[in-house]
């Protein structure tokens, strides 16, 4: 089954961790590393991401993560390197641009942070069953609707595109070319988007009438069948993190005057 | 008494002209089956959104008359109420699936949850319907991956755990294989035993005239005759409202073969019966 998730199914004490309290991970990591510019904290932060990483077996998962965003880290040291304002000192040079100092050790503090939310986000990603994550929010008050949509969406689009292969093959096997130049693809476009937008209207009408046949529109309060159970390992995470948030803003706040 | 009644029922989609239900009235009692035919645009599947309230609740449109279930107007109810009473599965298995669910148990359970049932009534009905509908061995399965016959019954177990004891079933085997189509009618005719009404579209007539107590003739949007299938297939100007009888009537009806009723047989079974009674009957 095709889903646009990067979900890796394991058994690890990472993936049995409340969705929640990954969520909070996220925010304590982006608040920590906009607030504190310590190279050695950030160094920290993104070392312990890592081992939560590692134990939960998913840290091969995150280099094509990272690697995604790799252009953006090396436009940031160039540029940084190059152009950064308060550049006084320079460190090496290639052909006729010169690198300096303090550029490079701002970029490098960017880079620690940017690595930092990612591996936080890839916490959150590659251990959570997006389902789970979605329950787990509809649990605490988000729209049932909203959450159906949510979870909907990540089964239906690989759907919808394998409907858009058909039609493809369909189209094609009646002389339609949609290979060679831009303009021939361009004009391949239109007879392919007509019925693929025609079956999703379609198909979407009847899944909401096969919805309004389960209750989709009950205004009876909702039940789950997975059950719940917040362990008090789940609450003493949450209180760490929260802890760890307040700290890091009122030092921050106290660091500053 | 009787379970559905239905009186004067007239409706006309938005837009449209033409009435796609003209004038309808009919009763249907407790765990009978009925089949539903006649040829495309009769109102066959208007009818039967009516009968589950998506007609006028879901569609507007001008509507009259009333459709009454269990002493319940259905067009002055709403739509989650109903779906208790009545339940519907629609043509294409792939739109019946929510997408939002990642195994076949928990995509039984996604109306129990809306329906705001506990746990452990939950677990109970989602077995008790995987089982009827031989689908338990499949429950860790994602949905998604199951054969068309196996999601359509999907879609059913879906609907039969919320225990309606009505279930309207839109051509629901038109999308599938010859097996897929003998696995749907295999679970349709055992919710039948269950006592469960059983009111079914369908095309294939020589499955319908097997399985249906009576059976319901549309036309244009208005019902032409609602009786029992021999009667129904025996009739000789079947040909004007688009339908063709089972195989074994048109063979009956070529040959002039009748039972002492003046009917044509609609089942091989009967065909069998009757032509084995005729060549005694001779010798």
């Amino acid at each position: 089954m095709r889903m646009m998730s990067l979900y890796k199914d394991k058994d690890t004490i990472i993936h049995k961790i409340d969705p929640l309290n990954k969520i909070l991970y996220i925010l304590a990591s982006i608040l920590i590393t906009m607030l504190i510019s310590d190279f050695k904290i950030l160094t920290l932060t993104l070392v312990f991401s890592f081992l939560l990483l590692a134990i939960g077996k998913v840290i091969k998962n995150v280099f094509p993560i990272i690697s995604f965003s790799l252009i953006v880290l090396v436009t940031i040291v160039v540029i940084q390197g190059l152009f950064n304002p308060n550049n006084k000192i320079p460190l090496f040079n290639i052909g006729q641009f010169v690198f300096y100092k303090e550029g490079i050790i701002y970029s490098f503090l960017l880079i620690l942070r940017v690595l930092n939310i990612l591996c936080a986000f890839s916490l959150l990603i590659l251990t959570t069953k997006p389902s789970d994550l979605i329950e787990n929010l509809v649990r605490r008050g988000l729209s049932p609707k909203l959450g159906y949509v949510l979870a909907s969406v990540l089964q239906i689009i690989p759907q919808m595109l394998s409907t858009m292969d058909t039609i493809l093959d369909a189209q094609r096997s009646r002389g339609l070319e949609t290979e060679g130049k831009l303009i021939k693809r361009l004009k391949a476009f239109i007879p392919l988007i007509g019925p693929a937008v025609m079956n999703s209207l379609i198909s979407t009408r009847e899944r909401a009438m096969a919805l309004e046949m389960r209750g989709f529109n009950s205004n009876i309060k909702k039940t789950f069948l997975n059950e719940h159970n917040e362990t008090s390992m789940d609450k003493l995470i949450r209180y760490l993190i929260i802890a760890l948030i307040i700290f890091t803003i009122v030092w921050r706040l106290v660091w500053l005057k | 008494m009787a379970k559905i009644v239905v009186e004067g029922l007239k409706y006309r989609y938005p837009l449209s002209q033409k009435l796609a239900l003209n004038d309808i009235s009919f009763e249907i009692n407790e765990g009978e089956f009925i089949g539903i035919i006649g040829a495309n645009g009769a109102g066959k599947s208007t009818l039967c959104q009516a009968l589950t309230g998506i007609v006028p609740l879901f569609f507007k449109g001008d509507y009259g008359g009333r459709v009454i279930i269990d002493d319940v107007e259905v067009a002055k109810s709403n739509l989650s109420e109903i779906s208790l009473k009545i339940g519907m599965v629609f043509q294409n298995p792939f739109t019946q699936i929510t997408g939002s669910k990642l195994t076949v148990y928990e995509e039984v359970a996604f109306g129990l949850e809306n329906m705001g049932f506990e746990r452990e009534e939950m677990k109970r009905r989602i077995d008790d319907a995987l089982m009827l509908l031989d689908l338990y061995r499949h429950k860790d399965k994602n949905p998604f991956d199951l054969s068309g016959g196996q999601m359509q019954r999907l879609a059913i177990a879906s609907i039969i755990a919320m225990q309606p004891k009505i279930i309207v079933l839109d051509e629901p085997t038109s999308q599938l294989d010859p097996q897929g189509s003998n696995e749907v009618f295999k679970a349709v005719s055992d919710l039948k035993k269950k006592g469960i009404t059983v009111i079914m579209v369908e095309h294939k007539v020589e499955k319908l005239s097997e399985y249906a107590d009576r059976i319901m003739l549309l036309h244009d949007g208005r019902l032409i005759d609602f009786d029992t299938p021999s009667k129904i297939f025996s009739k000789d100007d079947l040909k004007d409202y688009g339908v063709v009888e089972p195989v074994f009537t048109r063979y009956c009806k070529k040959i002039g073969l009748k039972d002492e009723r003046g009917l044509y047989p609609v089942t091989l079974d009967e065909a069998v019966n009757l032509v084995v009674k005729k060549r005694e009957h001779n010798s």
